[in-house]
């Protein structure tokens, strides 16, 4: 067998394994995915710390959508964080002190957004934490949905269902569909402790969390992630809910977007590094199969990447008189494998969905997303890859 | 909380994949084999024609009177019997799939529309250079190269209204026509080329062939 051949079947292999694992968790718990632990009717403090950079045009709408949140007003504070923009950020916030909840606006040097989120820490005097973008809204249930899962003493976090808003451009509509993809097979992997992100958007924490684990990491270029490895490291569990939705404004060209993914792309691998040493039997699921999981799917999109172009440059010349019939007898396992794949991942996506209240996506999009997505990944892997061996440096 | 590997759920995923590897491996033989019997029957067929072309000859002697019918059926036939070449090395090549009777077979009927060209040109007059490609995959480094070379010098060569039909030949097959050709035409090394019945050995760029065809015509 030649030496590419069986790298392919390794990479096919991998990703069919990793389909594999999501069809049965989803088989497992076909009946609770929707579902989330009962209330036990107790109402304790939150506060909710709000970093703001320049958020002018967002950060009204976002506060007026906690005025309508379904739990007593008594028993939520707001801080809004000024990390010292240079819009009228901070005006608008306190436009609406004296609303139905406390609200609470401090101003800071700029300093990025850990920063902003540890000074929010020091300001906040709930039970539990949420943390939250002046470029996300609520909506009335986010909070009730989110708080029951907080009954099991091991969790520390809680992340809701980030969605965006339909209408709007492609890009977004793109976006859309992804975050409902990227929602479902996390809500999936939370069965198995594996939840790797507490997301910026929105999140909800246990306040003594920090003092375990500590506040936000300053300097990192996803923190919200990095919280996430560190309560995981700690053994502590973090849970995902479907039900309990967070709207949140996507980057709306596709240079913003790129930036914003690359970010993601090179913050994670750095995190994931850093936590290497979980991967662990003492981690369980999370250090034996989520992380090694990440680097695997890494190295097999560079290893796919490196195939491909290596067996374009190395078709041979008489091919181009046979494209045709080349074609079809180039079908072989790793075709069908990739075939089902997509088929497979094709309906799980429709599911997801499916599975959210109220969302619906226009065909059109759905399949554009199944056919683009490669090429949005390529172009951001890609980006990341030579932005890492360039050591550059980091831009939001 | 103590954390557990949920080894049920990958054990499952393993055996699933397992599962869907040794379909997808089968159907994927099972393909491999069709294309391999539908080239199989392409090669009869065209040897069908060729033995009706052989026969007319045979039975007309040297009369050119139907030079257009054999010519025209010839060229067909040439590029039939070049594509099936492309397809067999394709499989070859790429997948690693071949079959060597088949291989046998496709250079008898190889052989036999070359002789059959060689014959109708110089009873009609023939309108194309005949070159032969002999080349061998264990006993040489540039065959590979020498054919893309032989390729591209075919396709310049169109561009200039010369056209050129190719027959390759594996030395290494012991197919008993690939070795009386090669005798018949003195090949003792590879990657060696036959333009018109001349032969060259060694390897040439396709600028090098370009200029031998044309100073051969």
């Amino acid at each position: 067998m030649e030496f590419t051949t069986l790298i392919s079947y390794v990479i096919a292999f991998f990703s069919l394994f990793t389909l594999n694992v999501y069809i049965l968790l989803f088989l497992k718990h076909r009946n609770e995915y929707l579902k989330r632990p009962e209330s036990n009717g107790q109402t304790p403090t939150i506060s909710i710390i709000m970093p703001a950079y320049n958020e002018g045009p967002y950060i009204e709408e976002s506060i007026r959508c906690l005025f309508t949140l379904d739990y007593p007003a008594d028993k939520l504070e707001i801080i809004v964080v000024d990390d010292g923009s240079t819009d009228d950020t901070g005006r608008v916030a306190k436009s609406l002190e004296g609303g139905p909840i406390r609200l609470h606006v401090f101003r800071k040097e700029n300093g990025g957004k850990g920063a902003a989120l540890n000074y929010g820490l020091k300001k906040a005097k709930g039970e539990f934490i949420a943390t939250m973008d002046a470029d996300s809204y609520v909506t009335e249930g986010t909070i009730r949905e989110l708080l029951p899962y907080f009954k099991d003493p091991d969790v520390m976090a809680v992340s809701p269902a980030v969605k965006i808003r339909p209408g709007g451009s492609w890009l977004r509509e793109l976006q859309r569909v992804e975050y409902l993809m990227i929602l479902f097979s996390r809500k999936l992997l939370s069965f198995i402790e594996s939840v790797p992100v507490t997301p910026g958007p929105f999140s909800m924490f246990r306040a003594s969390v920090f003092d375990k684990v500590g506040p936000f990491d300053e300097n990192n270029l996803v923190e919200d992630q990095e919280i996430a490895l560190r309560i995981q490291s700690h053994n502590y569990k973090i849970k995902s809910s479907m039900t309990a939705a967070v709207y949140t404004e996507p980057p709306d060209n596709m240079k913003d977007l790129l930036t914003q993914r690359v970010r993601w792309q090179r913050g994670g691998f750095r995190n994931y590094w850093r936590y290497r040493r979980m991967i662990h039997p003492e981690y369980g699921d999370f250090g034996m199969y989520a992380i090694p999981m990440q680097f695997a799917t890494l190295a097999s999109f560079f290893t796919l990447l490196g195939l491909l172009l290596y067996m374009m440059l190395t078709t041979p010349y008489y091919v181009r008189y046979i494209w045709f019939e080349a074609f079809g007898m180039s079908v072989d396992l790793v075709t069908l494998v990739a075939v089902f794949v997509v088929l497979v991942s094709t309906f799980f996506l429709y599911l997801a969905v499916k599975s959210f209240d109220g969302e619906k996506v226009k065909l059109r999009y759905f399949v554009t997303f199944i056919v683009f997505y490669w090429y949005l990944m390529l172009g951001y892997n890609v980006l990341f890859l030579l932005k890492e061996i360039r050591k550059e440096g980091f831009s939001w | 909380m103590r954390r557990t590997i949920s080894v049920p759920l990958y054990v499952g995923a393993f055996l699933m994949s397992l599962a869907i590897f040794i379909v997808g491996i089968y159907i994927g033989s099972t393909m491999d084999s069709s294309h391999l019997a539908s080239i199989s029957e392409d090669v009869s067929s065209v040897s069908d024609r060729v033995a009706s072309v052989q026969l007319l000859i045979l039975m007309e002697g040297n009369s050119s009177a139907f030079c257009p019918a054999y010519s025209s059926e010839l060229d067909a036939i040439d590029r039939e019997v070049e594509r099936m070449g492309y397809m067999l090395s394709y499989l070859e090549d790429e997948k690693g799939v071949y079959d060597n009777e088949l291989k046998k077979k496709y250079f008898v009927l190889e052989a036999e529309s070359y002789l059959l060209s060689r014959k109708v040109g110089s009873l009609c007059g023939g309108g194309s250079v005949l070159l032969i490609n002999f080349y061998s995959n264990k006993r040489c480094d540039n065959c590979k190269a020498q054919g893309t070379e032989v390729l591209k010098a075919r396709d310049e060569l169109a561009a200039d209204g010369i056209d050129v039909k190719l027959f390759s030949f594996d030395g290494d097959l012991n197919s008993s026509v690939a070795d009386a050709l090669a005798a018949q035409y003195s090949i003792d090394s590879y990657p060696s080329v036959v333009i018109d019945g001349k032969t060259y050995a060694g390897y040439r760029s396709s600028d090098e062939l370009t200029a031998l065809i044309k100073g051969q015509t």
